[in-house]
């Protein structure tokens, strides 16, 4: 599974961080940086929640 | 499928007893299907959480150009963001993401929460206060009205207005006629502003200086000063006052967020879909599509009911009970995907500090019986008299 960001629509929300901090986090400038773009396979659930908690459709898992 | 087999209802969504308690009429619905035709309005309703999100997430079927159920009212709201479709909704927003986003609000957290907490000191002081006139209300007014850098002249008129502008969003009824009387009184009004009539770095001069910068065209500027003022005040007033309100009748789930200021933020989620402050924005489809096994022609006004979604059982477990540790981030109150609520942010801001403060000094608010708002989009309350409050203990 791989993680994907539209970054013209992300606007910071990170309630994605929230839910699947081993894979992503806010910088200091509230950016969203992705730690992990290919999800290793334990995470694989996290990756779907944090795609589906983005409240601007901005983060895709395909 | 043969029209007879369509899950259709002859019921009146916008009448006054559904509006008191639209609940058991969507869960009607839902068990009909996840879409609706609903006969008097020759509109297809979208009842079960997949089917509304499924719809949010997907603008190239279902296009904003009908956000609203009348289409009087979808000519008027042209140009604006919450009716523009991509791409001219995306240069649209983005001038508004620019200081409404998460990363632009950051910096008014300070502010908003010393502001909450004086008027709460100050309400909680008096021992009777009217949780929505003295509070729910006044706080996002005055926090709003500033960001925006209005003129005073708006002041006395601008509740009046938001409420208005939502109403002209439901179907052709009674409320949207009398509504739309006031909302061409508020964008005459609107339509005199010049760039310096807004505060120096205020949210509103920065739509004019994005059209001075050629991002935007001229004639966007008032459209953009309308949708915020009105989209940012009414929401967030009913928003806290329904928080108040479930709290004050749910005192178990106060003591929750109350031993655990961590909750908060979740507990404020479950608010929100217990009774979301928007329970109704349109949509029009642009080509047949399925939903859920039911077929919608091409061309058809669509409602996304939000606050069934919210209900739907099929999605939240015991939808019906409110549950502060359910923290649902995925319900449906501030839409989703290109529309997805603009200012939601700001709106977490302002309730948490609310709720906040409350929380950190009230054991138990007595309030009398709420006097329902009656709205066709909207679900809030005109008003809630607290006789009684307990301070910590
Ligand atoms: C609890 C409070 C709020 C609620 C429940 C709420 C609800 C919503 C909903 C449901 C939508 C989506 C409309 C659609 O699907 O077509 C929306 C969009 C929007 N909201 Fe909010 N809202 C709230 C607070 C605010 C605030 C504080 C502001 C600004 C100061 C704001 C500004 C906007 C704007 C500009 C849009 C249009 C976004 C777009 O079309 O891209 N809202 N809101
Ligand atoms: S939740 Fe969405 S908008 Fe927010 S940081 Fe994550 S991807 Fe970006």
């Amino acid at each position: 599974m791989r993680l994907t960001i539209d970054r013209d629509r992300c606007e910071g929300y990170g309630l994605c961080a929230d839910s699947a901090p081993e894979l992503m986090h806010l910088d200091d400038d509230g950016e969203l940086v992705l730690d992990h773009e290919d999800v290793p396979a334990p995470s694989s659930a996290a990756a779907e929640t944090a795609v589906r908690v983005c409240p601007v459709a901005a983060l895709r898992a395909d | 499928m043969t029209p007879t087999l369509t899950p259709h209802s002859d019921v009146d969504l916008f009448a006054d007893p559904v509006l008191e308690d639209p609940y058991p009429t969507y869960r009607t619905l839902r068990d009909l299907g996840g879409a609706v035709h609903l006969a008097r309005l020759d509109a297809w309703a979208l009842t079960r959480y997949d089917a509304v999100r499924g719809a949010l997430g997907d603008w190239q079927t279902f296009s904003s150009s009908a956000v609203a159920l009348n289409e009087p009212v979808n000519e008027m709201l042209v140009g604006t963001v919450l009716a523009a479709d991509p791409p001219e909704h995306d240069v649209l927003r983005s001038v508004l993401a620019d200081r409404l986003g998460p990363r632009a609000v950051r910096s008014l957290q300070a502010d908003i929460a010393t502001r909450a907490e004086a008027l709460v000191e100050e309400v909680v002081a008096r021992g009777e206060f009217d949780a929505v006139t003295d509070l729910a209300a006044a706080f996002p007014f005055a926090v709003v009205f500033d960001l925006i850098g209005l003129p005073d002249d708006a002041r006395p008129n601008m509740l009046r207005w938001a409420d208005a502008t939502f109403n002209v969003c439901g179907p052709m009824n009674d409320r949207t006629a009398g509504g739309l009387l006031v909302v061409q009184e508020m964008f005459e009004w609107v339509a005199t502003l010049k760039a310096g009539d807004l505060l120096d770095g205020s949210m509103g001069r920065a739509i004019f200086e994005a059209a001075e910068a050629g991002r935007i065209r001229p004639e966007s500027c008032i459209p953009l000063l309308a949708a915020y003022a009105t989209a940012g005040m009414d929401t967030t007033i009913n928003a806290i006052a329904n928080a108040v309100h479930l709290f004050a009748q749910h005192p178990d789930q106060w003591d929750l967020v109350r031993a655990d200021p961590a909750l908060l933020p979740g507990a404020f989620n479950e608010v929100l879909r217990f009774d979301a402050p928007v329970q109704v924005f349109g949509r029009r489809t642009t080509r047949v599509v399925d939903v859920e096994g039911t077929e919608i022609p091409a061309d058809s006004q669509v409602l996304l009911l939000y606050g069934s979604g919210n209900r739907d059982e099929r999605h939240y477990a015991d939808p019906d009970r409110f549950d502060v540790t359910r923290a649902p981030v995925d319900h449906l109150t501030f839409g989703y995907g290109t529309h997805g609520c603009a200012g939601q942010a700001l709106a977490r801001l302002e309730a948490h500090a609310v709720l906040g403060a409350l929380a950190a000094r009230v054991h138990r608010l007595h309030v009398g019986e709420p006097k329902r708002h009656l709205n066709n989009v909207l679900r809030g309350i005109e008003s809630l008299q607290v006789h009684g409050v307990e301070l910590d203990r």
